[in-house]
């Protein structure tokens, strides 16, 4: 039985290279919102499939804008970035968007700007490369989460918690990068690799 | 050798040449300010565009699109150095292509995806990835669709099947007789919470503790998988007994296999309360009924009882006047013999009017109203009330015939109560009978000051009399049940020129034997 858990060694390597892929997203997330906008230094956690659950239970807002976007390659797997309906409004408001799928839009580039800023850069800090699929929004109400049977085709999630920072207004949003067993292993020979080299 | 200059060869093929003019996408290659510096064959085909007349013009001069988004995207694109996206999702399309698909009906212009990748770097260049999307669109339109009408009718069922739970008594249990479902309308009437029951064993739980004669009936019917009808009574929480009227019927799964059994019920326990109550009025009735023969008796045996006295009493004074002959004491006997004869006469008269018939048999309506009601007609002649009756002579009908001279003699008793309120002359109590088509007709009509429009709605009601005193109320009440139920026919009360009137209407007939 392969061990999926990552040792408190890799844990720490992981947040020094997503802190690195972070910074690199706030740039373009400014750009794209064409504001001065910051994002805050985000907490990093790495829980497994259940205490995912958990985490979505804690989520205050009753409905969230939930959007996905799978990435491909030896490191593999999908984020989930959740922003809720007040945070939503804010940014549309922030772009001045009139219409609803206008915003959908705008949470799909915001999306895919994490998504790709993080794994992109992630996988070129461990030697390989991604490609990304479009990504997709659904709204969805936390009470039927549980509900949704394939979250459990994942066993462990990094999770990345931050909040976009406007001068005016505050979103705040949540992104999940959930990855499949092999992916943890590749991950983990990784992350042990770079570790050598610092020691 | 020879593969490596066939490789060569292709290489010097432009392969990304042929595959960019052959791909069924649409392929644009264009800068950060929008100028196009590629338009491949797909869209020139789909668009009605020529390469040649795009090139190196703004793509939002060409066509009409968000130039600010896609703009944002491309920078984000090279930025990144990773692709953005436009899905059709939500954006619907990025350059209007007119579609005239049979298929696709729902939409005017073809729905992209679209992928903004980052092409060269240094020139700043990206190039724009068109894929059709329509089918999948108009796909998951339909899916929407149907999906809202799905949770419509989904929230439709809820309804429905919530409204059943409130208002309708059910109980279902599988087929070992293990208590499943539990309607909330049966378990606030049983006042017991679901979990009380559930799981439990339908024919054995202490809570429906029901006779073995019908555990046995209900067992069969179980195990031959049909319909049963049948009565049971069982305790509510509160030790409150509930009768139910219910039917057993087997459950079956949408693939038509036997998975339970549900039992609907109905709650009959007012009605039955109220079969019991209808039976303790009818005692009443029959007891106040036998109260009244018992005075009509008295009365009827006060004038031959002192008829025999005064025989008895003359014949005592001749004996002592030595007057006695034999002549006078065979009179005397024969008087009181008469006599005597005429006093269980009356109690045999008596005892048959009140007995009921189990058949029915012809009735001549005229001695009905005549010598049958002798024993008013007195009382009618002493009250000084003129009595009439106007009918056919040889008018019968076939029907019961004491329980009718039951009501009419209520119905006259009545007509005279109402005189002896009241001092008055020229009364009068009239008896009209008609042969109508469909059935015989009776009009007893009295002018004996008739009754107040509000107390008129209530005559039929048992216990409801306005008479001062000896009223048991249940005289009419009788008279309505016995003519509507027992002979099949109707009865009205109305208050006309200072009098009551009472409408009787009877089957000539009655077919309907009496149980």
């Amino acid at each position: 039985m392969p061990d999926y858990e990552l040792s408190d060694d890799e844990k720490d390597v992981l947040q020094e290279l997503m802190n690195v892929a972070y910074g690199n997203a706030t740039a373009v997330v400014a750009d794209m919102i064409d504001a001065f906008a910051s994002l805050s230094i985000p907490h990093i956690s790495v829980i497994s499939t259940n205490q995912l659950l958990s985490t979505f239970a804690e989520l205050k807002s009753e409905s969230y804008f939930f959007a996905t976007q799978s990435f491909s390659g030896e490191f593999s797997g999908e984020s989930a970035f959740f922003i809720d309906q007040t945070s939503a409004e804010n940014l549309a408001k922030h772009l001045e968007l009139d219409d609803k799928e206008d915003l959908d839009d705008a949470i799909l580039e915001l999306t895919n700007v994490l998504t790709s800023s993080l794994t992109t850069k992630l996988s070129q800090e461990m030697d390989t490369e991604v490609s990304f699929s479009l990504p997709s929004l659904t709204k969805v109400f936390m009470t039927n989460i549980h509900e949704t049977p394939t979250f459990q085709h994942y066993s462990q999630v990094i999770v990345i918690d931050t909040d976009l920072n406007f001068q005016d207004q505050k979103i705040n949003g949540k992104i999940f990068i959930l990855t499949k067993d092999e992916s943890i292993q590749w991950l983990k020979t990784k992350l042990n690799s770079i570790l050598e080299l610092l020691i | 050798m020879a593969q490596n200059k066939t490789q060569q060869h292709i290489r010097t093929l432009d392969i990304a040449q042929k595959i960019v003019a052959n791909i069924d996408n649409g392929i644009i290659v264009l800068d950060e300010e929008l100028y196009v510096y590629h338009y491949n064959k797909w869209l020139e085909h789909h668009s009605k565009i020529k390469e040649v007349d795009i090139l190196n013009k703004k793509l939002d001069d060409v066509f009409k699109i968000g130039s600010k988004t896609l703009k944002r995207k491309i920078r984000t694109a090279l930025r990144l150095q990773t692709p953005t996206f436009y899905t059709a999702s939500t954006s619907k399309y990025l350059i209007p292509i007119k579609i005239n698909q049979i298929k696709n009906a729902l939409f005017k212009y073809m729905q992209q995806d679209v992928s903004i990748i980052p092409f060269d770097e240094e020139k700043g260049l990206v190039a724009l990835i068109l894929t059709d999307q329509t089918i999948m669109a108009s796909t998951t339109s339909l899916l929407e669709t149907n999906i809202e009408i799905i949770n419509e009718l989904n929230s439709d069922l809820i309804k429905e099947r919530d409204t059943i739970d409130k208002k309708v008594l059910v109980i279902k249990f599988d087929p070992t007789f293990r208590i499943i479902d539990v309607s909330q309308a049966l378990l606030k009437l049983l006042n017991y919470d679901k979990e009380e029951l559930l799981n439990k064993n339908f024919l054995f739980h202490e809570k429906y503790n029901m006779p073995k004669k019908l555990q046995m009936q209900l067992v069969q019917a179980m195990q031959e998988l049909r319909v049963l009808n049948f009565e049971e009574s069982t305790l509510s929480a509160h030790g409150h007994k509930i009768c139910f009227k219910s039917t057993l019927i087997p459950e079956y799964s949408a693939k038509g296999k036997h998975i339970g059994f549900i039992i609907f019920r109905e709650n009959i326990t007012d009605s039955k309360h109220l079969a019991q109550t209808h039976e303790k009025i009818l005692a009443s009735s029959r007891s106040a009924a036998m109260g009244e023969m018992v005075a009509m008796i008295a009365h009827q045996w006060r004038q031959p009882l002192s008829l025999i006295n005064t025989i008895m009493a003359t014949l005592k004074i001749k004996k002592e006047l030595n007057t006695l002959t034999e002549n006078s004491i065979n009179e005397a006997f024969e008087k009181i013999q008469n006599t005597t004869t005429y006093l269980s006469d009356t109690i045999d008269d008596f005892r048959d009017y009140f007995k009921p018939n189990k058949l029915c048999t012809d009735v001549n309506l005229l001695s009905l109203f005549d010598s049958s009601i002798f024993f008013l007609k007195e009382e009618m002649h002493q009250c000084e009330i003129k009595y009439t009756v106007e009918i056919q002579e040889s008018l019968t009908i076939k029907t019961f015939k004491n329980e009718l001279l039951q009501s009419i003699i209520n119905i006259i008793k009545n007509s005279i109560d109402a005189f002896s309120e009241q001092k008055m002359k020229n009364k009068k109590i009239d008896v009209k009978i008609d042969a109508k088509e469909s059935h015989i007709s009776i009009l007893i009509k009295d002018n004996a000051g008739g009754i107040e429009k509000e107390t008129l709605k209530k005559v039929f009601e048992p216990y409801f009399s306005t008479k001062s005193k000896n009223g048991t109320g249940l005289g009419l009440y009788m008279c309505h049940t016995i003519i509507t139920q027992h002979l099949k026919g109707q009865i009205t009360m109305s208050s006309v020129d200072n009098g009551t009137q009472t409408l009787l209407e009877l089957p000539y007939k009655l077919i309907k034997e009496k149980k």
